[in-house]
């Protein structure tokens, strides 16, 4: 009760610094007051364009974010098993991680032109080694006791992946949900501005060409609210599903 | 079938400390062998030798059976699954529920091993080893950590099953009594690098007391001659 309170007077915080700013520091074009912003966003969601934006802009989200954990696990998961493997591998892992989402998205733009590929392709490769080095990490962190237990009773591999390994990469792929659906979203919406043909990024365009800035931050907000409840739902599948490699 | 274990002129080293230094050893099927020594004495390394953990550096360990089961000095249970699925793990189709019960844990089957005491613990790594029906069973200081009336309802269990099964049996521990009891071979070793000092066989009934006169003489015997090994390295 105490911590929900504590958290509401935390928003209400920053809507109050909102409005002080709009009002006295940076008034007109940049910082639209709170009230402009609310009777955009009320005008928003009457408009089921913007539900079809939101709709498009989410399932990109969810498949970028499946092809990461699945793909960043399994990966992960072989590249932690060898090291023969991993060491060949990790310079290609470096040089995804490094390269400017920009010069991804000029590859993507020449091959797919605009349209739903690109955003997903580029916040895949831009999760993808996260995952993986995270996933390599939790592999080199399990206990080698319990491998050893394993050997000695010639305990088949799959058997050991699916008892020991995915028990002990739990947390691990916590953390990498933990982290990736926020940047998920981020890179969709960033995505969907510079390449897309549909989605919410694509509509802060819009709001942005037609110089309606009560409509971009509308448009932000409803990202915001989005991103977090996707967040809250994810994590709380994740928990009933890592449940069974809960130690008591 | 029990497991015969066929050492021939082991050694091992790590770096430039050498723990074992030349064994020749036999344990004959259905024997059952303690191995006593000092710390640091490769008597660990050895036991992880025999289970195919660590390769010696020279010589030969060959085993007529690969079904061995490794007691460890600590249960080395997984965390996140219940005594059920530990002992599934090992041998899915086993009986679980038998075993438990023989080992006096019937109705902890799914219980988490973080809810269970030290020594329910270990009472489950030791049905873990014994639901694969091993022909070769490794304690390593299996009983240490116990208190006195769980380590001796376990070796009673133990032994039960020894009579029930008759596998061979290699342990390592530091109690003197603990391997009269359960052993009818035991190796006394030397400090690093360790060499076989004593092969002493126990001719004592299968079926022992604590308070066995014979037991007794026994270890005043194996005292003597680990007491004369002491003196004779601080001369």
């Amino acid at each position: 009760m105490k911590s929900s309170f504590r958290f509401l007077i935390g928003i209400g915080l920053f809507l109050l610094f909102w409005e002080i700013c709009a009002r006295w520091i940076m008034p007109g074009i940049i910082l639209p007051e709170l009230g402009i912003v609310g009777r955009e966003m009320l005008r928003l969601l009457s408009d089921t364009a913007v539900y079809q934006a939101a709709l498009q802009t989410l399932w990109k989200v969810l498949l970028a974010l499946g092809l990461v954990l699945v793909l960043g696990i399994v990966l992960g998961l072989l590249l932690g098993l060898s090291t023969a493997f991993y060491q060949m591998m990790r310079p290609i892992i470096m040089i995804i991680q490094a390269v400017p989402v920009v010069s991804w998205l000029s590859l993507v733009i020449f091959a797919w032109g605009i349209g739903w590929k690109g955003p997903i392709f580029i916040a895949f490769l831009s999760l993808l080694p996260m995952a993986l080095l995270t996933t390599v990490s939790g592999v080199s962190n399990l206990d080698r006791k319990l491998l050893e237990m394993a050997r000695v009773y010639q305990v088949p591999r799959g058997r050991v992946i699916r008892d020991i390994y995915l028990g002990s990469l739990i947390p691990f792929i916590v953390a990498i949900v933990d982290v990736s659906i926020g940047q998920t979203w981020k890179v969709i919406l960033v995505a969907e501005y510079l390449c897309g043909s549909s989605g919410l990024g694509v509509d802060i365009l819009s709001a942005r060409y037609y110089v309606n800035i009560p409509r971009v931050y509308a448009l932000t907000l409803l990202a915001v609210i989005l991103g977090l409840i996707t967040e809250r739902l994810i994590k709380l599948w994740l928990g009933r599903v890592s449940q069974r490699w809960q130690p008591a | 079938m029990a497991a015969r274990v066929e050492i021939t002129d082991i050694c091992k080293a790590y770096g430039r400390l050498k723990v074992i230094d030349g064994w020749d050893l036999t344990i004959g099927q259905g024997e059952r062998m303690a191995v006593l020594g000092p710390s640091g004495a490769g008597k660990t390394t050895f036991l992880r030798m025999v289970a195919g953990l660590e390769q010696p550096d020279a010589g030969k360990i060959r085993l007529s059976s690969t079904k061995t089961a490794f007691v460890f000095q600590e249960p080395r249970l997984i965390p996140w699954r219940t005594v059920r699925d530990n002992l599934r793990f090992v041998n899915p189709s086993a009986d679980v529920s038998a075993i438990l019960q023989q080992l006096r844990l019937a109705g902890f089957e799914d219980y988490m091993p973080a809810q269970l005491s030290g020594g329910m613990q270990q009472r489950v790594n030791l049905a873990r080893a014994l639901i694969i029906n091993p022909d070769l069973l490794i304690l390593d200081e299996a009983f240490t950590s116990l208190d006195l009336p769980f380590k001796l309802t376990l070796i009673q269990d133990l032994l039960e099953h020894w009579h029930k099964q008759r596998f061979t049996m290699l342990m390592v521990t530091h109690d003197l009594k603990e391997a009269l009891y359960l052993a009818d071979r035991i190796l006394v070793l030397s400090a690093a690098p360790a060499r076989i000092l004593h092969d002493f066989a126990i001719r004592l009934d299968e079926h022992r007391s604590f308070s066995d006169p014979e037991l007794l003489r026994h270890e005043s015997e194996l005292l003597d001659l680990m007491t004369e090994e002491i003196n004779h390295r601080s001369q």
